[in-house]
């Protein structure tokens, strides 16, 4: 569904569930939309989220409705089952974790709500390949999908007014690093020194949207 | 080059906004109130979208000419003077300031923010394309926070004091809100269905304020609940400027320019990008009201407003002799 989202943007809604294929075709819409986009064209970065897109257009240059039927062409286009990332499964980019005691926190608590040891909770959360599916929250913060069900725990019944930037944190059915000092409300588990987020780097984001991520524990 | 002897309440580096990067979760950042910033631009002769200025919120800074230059002002009214001088500085004008004295902003008298630039902006660096604070990322104009003592701001084009004396006109299209409530046009948002029937209606007929629990992220309104049981939270989606948020609370957010890239509450309406201006001048306390417009009449407003503007550009004096030589 296309829909004007306040006067200079559309919202492209392509369901209503955190789901692999769903975000695949919100991401291949995405690129299709930058592909075409030129410095001079009326539509700006999109930003994707899980289901959705937002596709901001110049009002100036173009009005809602023929903003509309461009990206509904282009949606026609998509087809029906998305190729990931160009049909190939892409390499996991590998993110090396130090789990437990002052660098994870929460791991104890997480193993004590789970009925898992510790162990038990490493090992699930580095057995598993996640996807980006969108970054959002703060610069570089990268909502990463699907945790086990076996480590799914609620956020912190108090958020953190301080989390260290580099920590590994969970909250439901997601994982993530914060990239970043700040308030946040995940449980950590662990800490990495991967250089998530550096504005002056090109790309400036270690991890995009679409990506694969397994994380490696890393014994001191 | 002038020198912060004390920042005031919140005073950072902005220009239109970051572009590149919304899709990495950095907000767009930039001046709350565009049209001050955009008529900046103009009054500086800085590149469009990437001249900094500084934006002061309620209460300004005070700052040690350390060099002689020109500093240009717009926004709401802080009653810039320099005591050495017993000289007031005029908002919509460039006005030469000399080595040695102090230039001194108040309280705002009418509105919120006060740009304030120099010749060609404000020499910071372009971060990802803009000279922005990323205030939730802590990169972007002065080290990626609101100013310190001790902070210098430098020109682009030092030395450069030919502007002097240039201004808008007396009919500047700048908006700083007077009469109170401040009408802001909104238009339908994406999930104004998941409400119970009515509630644009009911967000229009409220009288809102300005809590004083509001910063560059989002505007708390204060006014009755808004009953919407049925909405819930959202798979979270990408969020704009101006989309007004409705927490299971009732209380509406109105986002500003450091919002979220994404966020989880429904958004019954947004308001019409040509009040945006007003938007960031709403001050704790303000009252609000609504009127809910198209979409096509938002964007027609917008497009008079633009020409309004390019009227008035075209109407700016330049006054060389001005206050170089006063």
């Amino acid at each position: 569904m296309i829909e004007p989202y306040g006067d200079e943007a559309l919202l492209i809604t392509l369901g209503e569930s955190i789901d692999e294929a769903i975000n695949d075709r919100v991401h291949w819409l995405s690129k299709m939309i930058r592909s075409r986009g030129r410095a001079d064209g009326p539509f700006g970065t999109p930003v994707p989220a899980y289901a959705s897109l937002l596709v901001p257009f110049d009002p100036t240059r173009v009005n809602v409705e023929t903003a509309t039927t461009e990206i509904g062409s282009l949606l026609m286009a998509l087809p029906a089952l998305v190729p990931t990332e160009g049909s190939q499964q892409p390499t996991p980019i590998e993110i090396g974790v130090h789990y437990g005691d002052a660098d994870g926190p929460d791991l104890a608590a997480v193993a004590e709500q789970t009925g898992l040891s510790p162990g038990q909770v490493v090992e699930a959360h580095s057995s598993t390949v996640y996807r980006v599916f969108m970054l959002g929250f703060m610069p570089g913060f990268a909502y990463l999908g699907t945790l086990p069900a076996g480590i799914s725990v609620p956020r912190r019944a108090s958020p953190r007014a301080r989390v260290p930037a580099g920590s590994v944190a969970i909250a439901e059915r997601q994982t993530a690093v914060y990239p970043s000092v700040t308030p946040g409300g995940w449980q950590i588990i662990g800490w990495t020194d991967a250089p998530l987020w550096d504005p002056n780097r090109a790309p400036p984001s270690l991890l995009a949207s679409g990506q694969r991520v397994r994380f490696l524990p890393l014994t001191d | 080059m002038l020198e912060v002897l004390s920042p005031g309440l919140s005073s950072i580096v902005v220009d239109a906004g970051r572009r590149a990067g919304t899709d990495l979760g950095v907000p767009a950042g930039g001046a709350c109130d565009p049209l001050a910033l955009q008529m900046l631009e103009r009054l500086v002769d800085g590149e469009p979208g990437t001249t900094a200025a500084l934006e002061m919120t309620l209460t300004g800074a005070t700052f040690t000419v350390r060099e002689t230059c020109v500093v240009a002002l717009t926004g709401a009214d802080m009653e810039a003077h320099v005591p050495e001088e017993r000289r007031d500085l005029s908002p919509g004008a460039c006005s030469l300031v000399r080595a040695g004295t102090t230039l001194r902003f108040g309280a705002a008298v009418d509105g919120a923010r006060t740009y304030l630039s120099m010749a060609g902006g404000l020499d910071v660096p372009l971060v990802m394309g803009s000279r922005s604070t990323c205030l939730a990322g802590g990169f972007g104009g002065v080290d990626g926070r609101a100013l310190r003592t001790g902070d210098r701001l430098r020109s682009l084009r030092r030395g450069d004091v030919g502007l002097a004396g240039r201004r808008w006109s007396a009919r500047q299209p700048g908006v700083v809100p007077g009469a109170q409530p401040v009408r802001l046009r909104i238009v339908p948002g994406p999930h104004r269905k998941r409400f119970a029937p009515g509630m644009l209606d009911r967000l229009a007929h409220a009288l809102w304020t300005v809590s004083s629990r509001s910063d560059r992220v989002g505007l708390m309104l204060d006014g009755p609940p808004l009953g919407l049981a049925a909405a819930g939270d959202l798979l979270s989606l990408p969020m704009v400027w101006g989309a007004i948020q409705v927490p299971a609370d009732g209380q509406p957010i109105c986002l500003l320019t450091d919002h979220q890239t994404v966020g989880g509450y429904p958004v019954p309406a947004v308001v019409a990008s040509v009040d945006r201006s007003s938007l960031g001048q709403l001050r704790p306390g303000d009252s609000v009201r609504f009127e809910v417009v198209s979409t096509g009449d938002a964007r027609a407003l917008m497009l008079d407003a633009q020409a309004a503007f390019a009227g008035a550009l075209a109407a700016m004096s330049r006054d060389e002799v001005g206050e170089a030589l006063a």
